[in-house]
């Protein structure tokens, strides 16, 4: 396994502040990125092959490359809305390493001649948010950001626009919205934000991770860089690792690693030595592995060819002692909860399913429930604005086929018990109803 | 009483919604853009907005900050104070009201300032928090200005399971710490200092070799 | 400004070649070029560009995987599309049984029943079934959301056309959503209610029976009502309205969508003020004063009368005549008065004659603009007019233009206006100074110094510089919207002058797209001016055997004795003209007052000795002429009510018993005389201009207009504004709730204004007057009372009052400066 890029130092104390960064050779990158012709530096960014670590997975240097040149306003936003379940490893970064996305970011905004840009921070993380602001400000104190940095002609300015509460703004469109002052619902595309994004100019949108990994690409050089992790997969990836493992955190693995590396050595597995039921590859939003595909290896293309995506490198284990059920019902209230409204299947459908699941719970579903269940998540696959729909329908979809002797029997032991509760009641109940009595 | 009556939901699964009797009161005004002249707005609040005004190219990317400074000032985002605020941003009350809601941090009502959220989504809930919610929600109790609720995911599922106890992370709580917790939160004392997210080191053995 | 250029592209539509202009949705073109029909609910191209939201239009496109939101994509050449493949009936029903999950089945009691296009899309692409079994969403219902609209969130279907046109074309972001996901509802801010000067188009675009009119509920149902196109003649703005007729009442308004004219929507004046045409207070019966008091009497009584008096009178009849007369009514009102009686007193314009050559030259076709040049212009300047007060619809289309084009919105005014907000540079200047305004931008458009012309406009020289820039380097279409008041008062003519040589110097003769357009005072002002209904003009603006006298000097002479006898054709002296005290004066002493009238108005009430009842305009028939020069067909769409005559016939009648009958058969004989007389008017009749109005000043005949002067004028320096020296300018301004219409409408009365005094903070503090309080606006021992306004926005040292209305009119008061304090 390779060395850290992306964690290098990362626990030293004192990290978060420009001195310490520094002295770690911190801003010597965008010192030599300045010094680049601006298509060249896109050239190194495309040939590095690091992909979008915020979900889709989108190559990072062709989409800096979409954006047109000309004296318009252009920017770049930092997706740092992380909201995805089961994703904390830009928090990480942010709070113990922001200077390094800062740069990253500033190295980004000079290759496509961004001068206004924004990080959109979800409005959660108070005390990252108050990290990074800080850390905003030194940078802005030492002459990275601001008027001609670093002796160039390249003016630069950075603000940190907080959230407050929607996971639909890490969707890169509804973000936009939001960073607008308006409701975060998405908006229709095209137009691309690499076209027509913010206060309607071109705008790069990225990941934390995506930002952060460039200083180590001008490091490395686009060839040093690409040799990281395996084809089209290239570099290093945090993956946050959760739910049912010993050792829940943050780890940097080289793309292509086996998951079950990932899981049973990284992570400590699940405790007590229980069996894996089943794990998200990539956050919630992804459609669920099971023990059968622990050892893929964890790159966006091994993943996609077992059926789900790679998406923010989020795997949450679930151990054979949960339930399917229990994990419907906290996907669909999610999603149902967050769905922006804006568009009829997502809306509906999200909160159909939950209901749905609900009432599995409640005892009161049949095992025709499941089929609509599952025929609404085809409904909704593909037809909706923005994919949080189908960020539901997929893991249910996947849950419902994998699982479902496992839901038909919750479904027949909740109405048993429904049915059995009823009963009791009655019983209990001094009913008399013209001389019968219970 | 014929009026409570008509109030009693007839389902239980949240087939009514906020607002589903909220109808206009026709005694009103239209609530059109306040007049600055004839709307006075606590300096405090003023001076936040305005500084949230100059860092956008475009005054409505200030509503955000701009709510958070109402509910500062407020303890919530009061019709007063959003009134106050749309006077200074010169936007109608109700588009601010529009973005309030749509997010989940913003208060619509008056409570408690102590703010508790409990994340019940996946990771945590594997671990636990559904039962860590009503352990704490029950030692709290009635407890003066303190709003606990359950919240999604907040990102740290490392330490599940966690609550954000005024923007500070802590995690993992066990069912035996709550009593403790419950009482720094009321106190307004540093929550579980030494499980606080912030002190966390890296989970990566590779950091920790070097 | 370049508008849309219809360059075709072909593209294939269920397997058939179809041609459409590039760049039009998909939706739009499958359906007027393909005949295919693509369901939706969100999309509306009126409402502004696609959301894509509800999903209900979803179609295949050959090359792309995911299906498309037809509403959304542009047609381009070479595009394969399929709407009626299974995946595409599969999405369909998956969104219809999404729809309907919480759409309640009340159907049968529904306002909205037979024309819903929800109804229209279940049955035409639903599933016909639905595996829903959990409880729908549920609210109260319906609840008010305005006086006017009844909101039932049930209903609701959350395609947000209603909130995006509160917010994207009426712009007064009063309606919005509140909360996400699925417990979005619509609403407005802290149970405030909705009210705005457009919020009734929200009631046609709600594709469901969400949001219902009040007035109309329960009215009718689309099988019990027959649907009549004509126009709305309650201002100048002449929008096209159809009324829903059902046993010869009016029970709605609805528009008549012409992109020429109202762009699909409609004030709520106009969509409410139908209610006035059925209420007890209206004149339904000749009335004549018996004992002092007004009284019915029989036609025949009141038609013999009136002749007698009128014959008595002889030339010393005068005739003020109201802009909701048509150019019928107004011909014929000249033949009784200049042929039957020998008067030529008579007038339609409030502010005094202007200089016939000078109207000729202001309304010479090259220099027309039209409404749509609005929306498209590179800047338009609005001046000395408040377009939602004067025009309503044209604020939508300055909004549009701004919007959606980039329009350049510039705004000279003296009280502020509600466009400010999206303009690039708005002026003031003092009350009555828009003839120095207009002479300050004209000589800085000349490169000559404007400082002092501002100044004596009592306007700020930046701001003159700043808007001459803006309109210089806006572009060659420019639009300059006036109104009226710039020509009226004693400075009209100069005020003439320096408006034409504005418009001279910036280059507006004979431009494509640029010009000028009027917002005059009254409905058809333009119409009555071109068939002569002036003192100084004959038909076709052609000069007048013998100059009369104008309105103020009718009013003038009837004080002095000098006329005895005045005619009030739709004209309410005390409400339309700018002095009460003259008017009071003047109908005090004359010894006839003949009134058309539909409703007991001031100088009526008390002065009429005849009142013949006015049509009301679902009842008329006739011709008007909008301010961009087009004429318009009013069609009569219900019964006369009551006992209400045909006005033209009755006028006809009366110019017969006084001995010179005009042998007027029908109205349609009148029309066709005046397209025959009025030369610019050649060739038009009642067909060609149809449903649609023709706009006479792009027709050949127009060539045959009179000749008129050229700019450039020389100007004399213009009186510098009245200086406050502690008391405040007097500004006025009509709102559009003034009206007889909306008084009488049970629905709208609510909005009749009440007088308010409008202050700025500065003067206010100064003269310790409180927001909300009682104060006395006095000058020359005449007073009004109103509760104060202070206005951020209010100009220091001007105190604006409203007119045109019963009670307190600025009217009364004599200008220029009064004194305002707490009562
Ligand atoms: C519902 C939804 C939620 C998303 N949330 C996030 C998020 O929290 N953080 C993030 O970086 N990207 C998120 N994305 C992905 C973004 O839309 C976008 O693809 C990403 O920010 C692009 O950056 P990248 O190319 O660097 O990954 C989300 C996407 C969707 C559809
Ligand atoms: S009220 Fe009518 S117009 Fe408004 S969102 Fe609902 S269905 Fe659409
Ligand atoms: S009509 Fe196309 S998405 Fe609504």
């Amino acid at each position: 396994m390779t060395d850290t890029l992306l964690f290098t130092n990362i626990d030293e104390p004192g990290l978060n502040t420009i001195d310490v960064y520094l002295a770690r050779g911190g801003y010597e990158q965008l010192g030599r990125a300045l010094k680049m012709e601006r298509e060249d530096l896109i050239t190194e960014l495309s040939g590095s092959g690091l992909r979008g670590r915020g979900g889709a997975g989108f190559p990072m240097g062709r989409k800096a490359s979409f954006i047109p040149k000309g004296d318009m306003q252009k920017y770049v936003v930092c997706n740092a809305d992380e909201s995805e379940p089961g994703t904390f490893k830009d928090r990480e970064l942010i709070q113990k390493n922001p200077h390094q996305l800062i740069e990253g970011l500033i190295i980004a905004a000079y290759a496509i001649d961004a001068t206004i840009n924004y990080i959109y921070i979800r409005g959660e993380y108070d005390q990252q948010a108050d990290i990074l602001d800080a850390a905003i400000a030194e940078a802005r104190e030492r002459g990275f950001l601001g008027e001609k940095i670093l002796g160039s002609d390249f003016s630069v300015q950075l603000e940190l626009s907080r959230g407050a509460g929607a996971y639909i703004c890490g969707e890169e469109t509804g973000l936009l919205d939001s960073l607008e002052g308006k409701r975060g619902n998405p908006r229709l595309k095209p137009p691309f934000p690499a076209n027509e994004g913010l206060f309607n100019g071109p705008t790069l949108i990225n990941n934390v991770e995506t930002l952060s990994a460039i200083p180590s690409i001008i490091k490395l050089g686009a060839e040093g860089y690409a040799a990281i992790g395996v084809k089209d997969s290239s570099g290093t990836k945090l993956v946050s690792i959760s739910g049912n493992v010993e050792r829940p955190g943050n780890y940097e693995i080289e793309l292509g690693t086996s998951s079950r590396e990932l899981i049973y050595d990284l992570a400590g597995g699940p405790v007590d030595g229980r069996a894996i039921k089943c794990w998200f590859p990539g956050g919630s939003s992804t459609p669920v592995l099971t023990a059968d595909d622990l050892d893929i290896g964890y790159d966006y293309d091994s993943i996609a060819a077992a059926g789900s995506m790679l998406g923010s490198g989020a795997i949450i284990v679930v151990d054979e002692t949960q339930s399917v059920v229990e994990l419907a019902y906290k996907l669909a209230k999610f999603y149902s909860h967050e769905s922006c409204g804006k568009c009829t299947p997502c809306r509906e459908g999200t909160a159909w399913t939950f209901h749905m699941v609900e009432r599995i719970k409640e005892g009161t579903a049949t095992p025709m429930d499941l089929d609509i269940m599952a025929a609404v998540q085809e409904q909704i696959i593909g037809h909706c604005l923005c994919v949080l729909g189908d960020a539901m329908a997929m893991p249910i979809g996947s849950l419902i086929a994998k699982f479902r002797d496992e839901f038909e029997a919750e479904i027949e032991t909740n109405r048993n018990e429904r049915e059995r509760k009823l009963a009791e009641e009655f019983a209990a109940a001094e009913v008399e109803i013209e001389g019968i009595s219970a | 009483m014929a009026d409570a009556q008509r109030h009693v939901a007839r389902f239980t699964n949240d087939s009514r919604i906020p607002g589903w009797d909220r109808a206009a009161d026709l005694t009103k005004e239209p609530a059109v853009v306040p007049d600055a002249a004839t709307t006075e707005v606590p300096a405090e609040l003023r001076a936040a907005i305005e500084d949230a005004v100059r860092r956008f190219p475009v005054g409505d990317s200030a509503f955000i900050p701009a709510l958070y400074a109402v509910q500062e000032q407020y303890g919530w985002c009061s019709p007063e104070g959003i009134e106050q605020a749309a006077s200074v941003l010169a936007r109608t009350p109700a588009a601010l009201t529009a973005v309030a809601t749509f997010y989940d941090m913003f208060r619509m009502e008056p409570l408690g300032r102590k703010t508790v959220y409990v994340c019940t989504n996946i990771s945590c809930s594997l671990c636990g928090a559904d039962e860590l919610l009503e352990a704490l929600e029950a030692e709290l109790g009635e407890a003066p200005d303190v709003h606990i609720r359950g919240f999604e995911c907040l990102g740290a599922c490392d330490i599940a399971p966690m609550a954000s106890v005024n923007g500070i992370y802590v995690g993992p709580i066990g069912l035996d710490q709550v009593p403790e917790l419950a009482r720094q939160i009321v106190a307004g004392d540093d929550p579980l200092p030494a499980k606080q997210l912030i002190k966390r080191p890296c989970a990566d053995p590779k950091v920790a070799e070097k | 400004m370049p508008r849309p250029v219809e360059k075709l592209v072909s593209l294939t539509i269920n397997g058939n070649e179809v041609q459409a202009p590039a760049g039009m949705m998909l939706a739009d073109a499958a359906l007027k070029y393909g005949d295919v029909e693509i369901p939706v609910f969100c999309y509306d191209a009126k409402i502004g560009p696609p959301v894509g939201a509800c999903r209900m239009c979803l179609v295949e496109i050959e090359g792309i995987p995911k299906m498309q939101a037809g509403c959304s994509v542009a047609v381009t050449d070479g595009m394969v599309v399929h709407t009626d493949t299974p995946t595409v009936k599969a999405a369909q029903e998956a969104v219809l049984e999404f729809i309907l999950i919480n759409h309640p089945l009340d159907c049968p009691v529904c306002d909205k029943g037979g024309e819903c296009p929800l109804q229209d899309n279940a049955f035409g692409w639903g599933g016909g079934l639905s595996r829903f079994i959990e409880p729908k969403r549920h609210f109260e219902k319906p609840l008010a959301l305005s006086p006017l609209i009844a909101i039932d969130r049930e209903r609701c279907i959350l395609c947000y056309r209603c909130v995006r046109y509160s917010q994207e074309v009426a712009e007064d972001f009063q309606l919005v959503l509140e909360e996400r996901g699925a417990d979005t509802f619509v609403t407005t801010f802290d149970g405030h209610p909705y009210v705005a000067p457009f919020s009734g188009n929200i009631i046609e675009l709600c594709p469901v029976g969400a949001l219902t009119s009040r007035p109309y509920r329960f009215r009718a149902r689309p099988w019990d009502i027959e649907q009549a196109g004509s126009v709305c003649t309650l201002c100048p703005a002449q929008c096209n309205v159809s009324f829903s007729v059902r046993d010869e009442r009016v029970l709605r308004v609805l528009g008549r969508d012409h992109e020429g004219v109202d762009d699909g929507w409609l004030c709520d004046k106009g969509r409410f003020a139908y209610q006035a045409i059925h209420v007890d207070e209206r004149v339904t019966e000749p009335m004549m004063r018996d004992g002092g008091e007004l009284r019915p009497v029989t036609w025949e009584l009141a038609i013999e009368s009136a002749a007698k008096l009128l014959s008595h009178a002889g030339a010393n009849t005068g005739a003020l005549v109201g802009g909701e007369t048509t150019n019928e009514e107004g011909v014929l009102l000249t033949h009784l008065m200049r042929e039957t009686l020998g008067s030529n007193d008579l007038d339609s314009r409030p502010g005094g004659a202007l200089d016939l050559e000078l109207l000729r030259a202001l309304n010479a076709p090259k220099l027309q603009a039209s409404v749509p040049d609005l929306q498209y212009a590179h800047a338009v300047l609005v001046l000395d007019c408040e377009p939602v007060d004067d025009a309503p619809i044209l604020d939508l289309r300055l909004r549009k233009g701004v919007r959606h084009h980039g329009v350049k919105l510039l705004i000279g005014s003296s009280r502020p206006s509600a466009l400010d907000e999206r303009a690039a540079h708005s002026a003031r200047f003092a009350p009555g100074c828009g003839e120095a305004f207009a002479a300050a931008l004209g000589a800085e458009l000349a490169g000559q110094s404007s400082a002092s012309l501002a100044e004596a406009a009592g306007a700020d020289p930046a701001d003159v510089v700043a808007l001459a820039t803006q309109l210089r380097e806006a572009g060659e279409e420019v639009v300059i919207l006036w109104g009226e008041r710039l020509t009226a008062g004693p400075r009209r003519n100069e005020g003439a002058r320096a408006l034409l040589n504005l418009a001279d110097q910036l280059g507006l003769n004979d431009r494509d797209g640029a010009g000028l357009l009027e917002i005059p005072s009254g409905t058809n002002s333009r119409g009555l001016r071109e068939v002569g209904v002036l003192p100084n003009a004959s038909i076709g603006l052609g000069d007048a055997a013998t100059v009369g006298r104008d309105a103020e000097q009718i009013g003038e002479a009837l004080a002095a004795g000098d006329l005895s006898a005045v005619i009030l054709l739709h004209s309410d002296p005390l409400l339309d003209q700018p002095s009460s005290a003259l008017w009071q004066r003047a109908l005090g002493k004359a010894s006839t007052v003949i009134a058309h009238a539909a409703f007991l108005t001031p100088a009526v009430l008390e002065h009429a000795n005849i009142v013949f009842p006015a049509e009301s305009y679902a009842e008329k028939e006739g011709t008007v002429v909008h301010p961009d020069s087009r004429v318009q067909r009013l069609r009569r769409s219900i019964a006369r009510q009551g006992e209400t005559r045909a006005e033209w016939a009755l006028l006809a009648e009366l110019a017969a018993r006084i001995g010179n009958d005009p042998k007027a058969l029908t109205c349609s004989m009148v029309s066709a005389r005046i397209f025959e007389q009025v030369p610019f008017y050649a060739g038009l009749s009642l067909d060609l201009i149809g449903g649609v109005g023709i706009r006479w000043s792009e027709r050949e005949a127009a060539a045959s207009f009179p000749a008129a002067p050229a700019a450039p004028f020389t100007l004399d320096a213009p009186p510098a504004a009245a200086s406050p020296n502690g008391l405040l300018r007097l500004g006025s301004f009509r709102s559009i709730w003034a009206s007889p219409e909306v008084e009488a409408s049970p629905a709208l009365a609510f909005l009749h204004p009440r007088q308010r005094v409008e202050i700025s903070p500065g003067d206010a503090a100064r003269l310790g007057i409180a927001h909300g309080e009682n104060v006395t606006v006095a000058s020359n021992g005449d007073s009004v009372t109103g509760l104060a306004h202070i206005r951020a926005a209010a100009p220091d040292g001007t105190v604006f009052l409203q007119t045109s209305i019963p009670k307190g009119s600025a009217a009364l008061l004599e200008g220029p400066l009064v004194e305002v304090k707490r009562s």
